[in-house]
C-alpha cells in the first residue's frame, strides 16, 4: 500500500490532463477544470514546504551555537517579521497612499537586496571576459565573433559605426541563433517527454523519494 | 613578455572600478544616443496598435525585482500605449518571487501618471500559485482562479472584467517574463487556447524566444533593455503628447553602450595579452 | 527650490545596496548581515504571498463563506496539508500520496506542453517551403540545416562516426554562434541590473541628499 497507492495516484493524475485534451467532453472537461483549480491550492502548500527545513536548519544552528549562528538568528527574525506582516496584514497601497508593511518591506528591503545581488554579476562578467574568455579553437572563435557582433549590434554605437551593423546582428538572431535554439528546444522537449512517459507508466517514481 | 603576464594577473578590483565608472558617468551625464527599432519589437507594438478602444488584453507580470530595470520600462511603455488606445488591461502575476508587487508598483505609478482608473481602465488580479495549473484553468474561467482583485474586490464586481470570462474574451496576452514562464504562455496558453501571445523578456532569455517567434508561436519579442528602449521610442513617435515622460530604458542604453565597449575592450585586450604570453612560451 | 531629503525607505534601500556592493571589495560582516536579512525576508515573503493571494481568496474564504457550495475544496486542503506530514518520520510515507498527485499532474501537463506546444510547432516552423527571394531561401536552408545538425549533435545514443561526424561538428558551430549571441545578450542583461541599482543610488538617494545639504 505504501508503494502501490502513490504509483496509481501518480499514473491517474498524470493521465487525466492528457485524456482531457483528447476527449473534451463536458464531464471530462469539467473535472479537468476542477483539477486545475485544486492544483493551484496544492501548489501553494508545496511552495512553503522548504520553509520548514529552513527553520529546522537555522534553529539547530542557533541552539548549538555553531559557527555563524548569529546570521542564522538574523534569518529567523527577518523571516518571522515578514511572515507576520503577510499573515496578519494586507498587501499593496493603503487608502492614505502609504504602503502596508508587507509591501513596504518588499519594496525597500527585499527588492534592493535582490536587485543588488544580481547586479554584482555585471562586474564578474567583465572580470571573466578579461581573464577567462580565450580564443583557443574554432568553436571559441565562433562564440567570440557571435558575441562581438551582438554586443556591438545591439547598442546605439553599432548603428553609428555603420547602419548595416544592427541588421547583421538581427540576421544572426533570426537564422543561425534560431536554428540552434530550435534544435535545443526540440531536443530538450523530446527528453522531457520521454521522462514524462516514464513517470506516467510507473517506471520512474520521483515521489517515492528514498523509500 | 613579463608585462603581458602581469597585465593578465591584474587585481580584479581594478576591472570592477573601470566598469563602475563606465556605468556611473553616463548616469550622471546622459549622452542621449538614438534608438534603432528592430522587427520583433515593432511586431508587438503593431499588435497593440491594431487593437480598438474597448478591447481587452492580459498583461502578466512574471518577473521580480532583479529583472525590474529591463522589464519595468516595458511595462510602463505598454501601459501608456494601451491607455492611449483605450485598450483595457487585465493584470495578473504568476511569478512567485515578487511578480505581484512589481505589478502593483507599475499599475499604481502609471495610474497616477495617466489618471487611469483601477477597475475600469485596468485591474490587478494579483498573484496565483500553480503556474501551468492557473494558466490552464483561466482557459475556461478566470474568476475561478482569481475570485478577487489584489484589493479584495470580487471579480464579478469589477466593471472591466464583467464580460471577460476566459482567454477567448481577450485579444492578446503579453507576458513580461523571466525564466520559463514566458515559454509556458507560448507552448501552453497559445498552443491550447489560441490567444495570440507576445513576450517581453530579459536579455538573458531573449535569444530563445526567436525560435518561437519564427515559428509564429509568438507575435513578437521585446528583449531586454534594448527592446524596452525601442518600445518607448515607438510609443513616443506614435503619441508625441507623451514626450517628456520617463524613458528609463532609453537612458540606460547610453550606459549599455559605454560598458559594452569596455567589456569588448577587455575581451580583445585579454586575448591579445594571452597570445603574447603564449608566443613567449613557444619561443 | 527646496528639495526633500531621501525618505526613510530610500535610506534603508541605499544602506542595504551598499552592504551588498561592499562584497566587491571583500567579504565582510555587513554583507553577511544583508545576505541573512535577504534570506529571511524571502522566506517570509513566500508565506505572506501564499496566504494573501491563494489560500485566503481560493480556499479559506470560499470554505468559510459558503461551505455547502465549496465543500470539495477540503480535498486539495487535505492533500496540501498531507505534504507536511513528511516531517513526522513515522507518518512520512503518507505524504507520498499527496506528492504523487502533485508531481503526476504536472508530468501530464508537461508532456502535452512539450509535444503539442514545442516539438510539433517547432518542427513545422523548420519545414517550410524554400520560396521567396534569395534571402528567404538562404535563411530557410540555414535554419533547416542548423536544426538538423544540432539534433544530430545531441544524439548521443550512437557514436558520431562517418557522415554523422561532420554533421555533428556543423551542429556545434551553430551552437557556438548561438551561445555567443546569448553571451552578448547576457552581458546586456547583467549591465542592466547594475544600471538599475546605480540609477537608484544616484537619482533617488545621493542626488536628493547632496542637493538638500547644499541648497536646502
Amino acid at each position: 500500500m505504501k508503494r502501490q497507492i502513490p504509483i496509481l495516484l501518480a499514473i491517474g493524475a498524470s493521465l487525466y490532463p492528457v485524456v482531457a485534451f483528447f476527449v473534451p467532453t463536458r464531464g471530462v472537461t469539467r473535472f479537468n477544470q476542477t483539477l486545475d483549480e485544486w492544483m493551484v491550492i496544492i501548489a501553494s502548500f508545496a511552495l512553503l514546504l522548504g520553509i520548514v527545513s529552513m527553520i529546522q536548519v537555522n534553529l539547530a544552528k542557533v541552539r548549538r551555537r555553531t559557527s555563524g549562528w548569529p546570521f542564522g538568528l538574523i534569518v529567523l527574525v527577518a523571516f518571522a517579521i515578514m511572515a507576520a506582516f503577510g499573515v496578519f496584514g494586507r498587501q499593496g497601497a493603503r487608502p492614505d497612499g502609504g504602503l502596508y508593511p508587507f509591501t513596504w518591506v518588499f519594496q525597500f528591503g527585499f527588492s534592493p537586496l535582490q536587485s543588488t545581488m544580481f547586479s554584482v554579476l555585471a562586474f564578474y562578467v567583465a572580470s571573466a571576459s578579461y581573464r577567462a574568455f580565450r580564443v583557443r579553437n574554432v568553436e571559441a572563435t565562433l562564440l567570440l565573433i557571435g558575441a562581438l557582433i551582438i554586443m556591438i549590434g545591439r547598442i546605439p554605437l553599432g548603428e553609428m559605426i555603420h547602419p548595416v551593423v544592427p541588421d547583421v546582428a538581427e540576421w544572426i538572431m533570426k537564422f543561425p541563433n534560431t536554428a540552434a535554439q530550435r534544435g535545443v528546444i526540440i531536443g530538450a522537449a523530446l527528453g522531457a517527454a520521454a521522462m514524462s512517459i516514464r513517470v506516467m507508466v510507473g517506471i520512474e517514481r520521483p515521489y517515492l523519494g528514498k523509500s | 613578455m613579463h608585462w603581458a603576464k602581469q597585465l593578465l594577473l591584474v587585481d580584479r578590483r581594478i576591472i570592477f572600478l573601470l566598469v563602475f565608472l563606465g556605468a556611473l558617468i553616463p548616469i550622471i551625464r546622459p549622452i542621449g544616443l538614438g534608438v534603432q527599432i528592430s522587427p520583433p519589437v515593432e511586431a508587438v507594438f503593431d499588435a497593440v496598435e491594431r487593437l480598438r478602444p474597448g478591447d481587452a488584453i492580459l498583461l502578466s507580470f512574471d518577473y521580480g525585482p532583479s529583472d525590474g530595470p529591463e522589464l519595468d520600462p516595458m511595462a510602463n511603455a505598454i501601459l501608456r500605449h494601451c491607455h492611449k488606445k483605450g485598450v483595457k488591461v487585465v493584470g495578473i502575476s504568476l511569478f512567485p518571487l515578487g511578480g505581484v508587487d512589481m505589478g502593483i508598483a507599475r499599475l499604481n505609478e502609471l495610474a497616477t501618471e495617466l489618471q487611469a482608473q483601477d477597475g475600469t481602465d485596468w485591474v490587478n488580479l494579483g498573484y496565483k500559485d500553480g503556474g501551468q495549473a492557473a494558466m490552464k484553468a483561466m482557459g475556461e474561467d478566470i474568476a475561478a482562479v482569481f475570485p478577487t482583485d489584489v484589493n479584495g474586490v470580487a471579480y464579478r464586481d469589477l466593471p472591466l472584467t464583467r464580460d471577460i470570462r476566459a482567454y477567448r474574451d481577450m485579444k492578446l496576452a503579453i507576458s513580461l517574463a523571466t525564466s520559463v514562464l514566458g515559454e509556458w504562455w507560448i507552448n501552453l496558453v497559445n498552443a491550447q487556447f489560441g490567444i495570440p501571445v507576445a513576450v517581453g523578456t530579459t536579455a538573458v532569455s531573449a535569444p530563445r524566444y526567436y525560435a518561437y517567434m519564427e515559428a509564429q508561436q509568438a507575435i513578437g519579442v521585446i528583449g531586454g533593455m534594448k527592446g524596452a528602449s525601442e518600445y518607448e521610442e515607438l510609443v513616443e513617435r506614435a503619441y508625441p503628447e507623451l514626450k517628456g515622460l520617463s524613458r528609463t530604458a532609453t537612458m540606460g542604453m547610453d550606459v549599455q553602450s559605454i560598458v559594452h565597449v569596455i567589456i569588448i575592450f577587455f575581451i580583445l585586450f585579454g586575448n591579445l595579452m594571452f597570445l603574447l604570453t603564449r608566443r613567449v612560451k613557444e619561443a | 527650490m527646496h528639495l526633500q531629503l531621501p525618505g526613510f525607505g530610500e535610506w534603508v534601500a541605499a544602506f542595504l545596496t551598499l552592504c551588498i556592493f561592499s562584497f566587491l571589495y571583500r567579504d565582510n560582516v555587513l554583507y553577511r548581515i544583508a545576505e541573512s536579512i535577504f534570506a529571511g525576508i524571502s522566506f517570509g515573503y513566500y508565506v505572506g504571498l501564499a496566504k494573501l493571494n491563494t489560500l485566503d481568496p481560493n480556499l479559506f474564504r470560499p470554505l468559510l463563506g459558503d461551505f455547502g457550495a465549496h465543500w470539495s475544496l477540503l480535498i486539495p486542503f487535505a492533500l496540501g496539508l498531507l505534504l507536511y506530514v513528511r516531517y513526522i518520520p513515522k507518518l512520512a510515507w503518507i505524504s507520498n500520496w499527496s506528492l504523487a498527485v502533485y508531481i503526476g499532474y504536472y508530468i501530464g501537463v508537461n508532456l502535452l506542453q512539450k509535444l503539442h506546444g514545442d516539438i510539433l510547432p517547432q518542427a513545422r516552423g523548420t519545414m517550410i517551403p524554400l520560396t521567396g527571394g534569395w534571402g528567404a531561401v538562404l535563411g530557410g536552408i540555414i535554419v533547416f540545416v542548423g536544426v538538423v545538425t544540432v539534433l544530430i549533435y545531441f544524439f548521443f545514443s550512437s557514436p558520431h562516426r562517418g557522415p554523422l561526424k561532420p554533421a555533428a561538428r556543423l551542429g556545434i558551430y551553430f551552437l557556438m554562434i548561438s551561445f555567443g549571441a546569448s553571451f552578448g545578450y547576457t552581458v546586456m542583461g547583467r549591465v542592466s541590473l547594475l544600471i538599475g541599482r546605480l540609477t537608484f543610488l544616484v537619482h533617488d538617494w545621493a542626488r536628493p541628499l547632496l542637493l538638500s545639504l547644499m541648497g536646502g
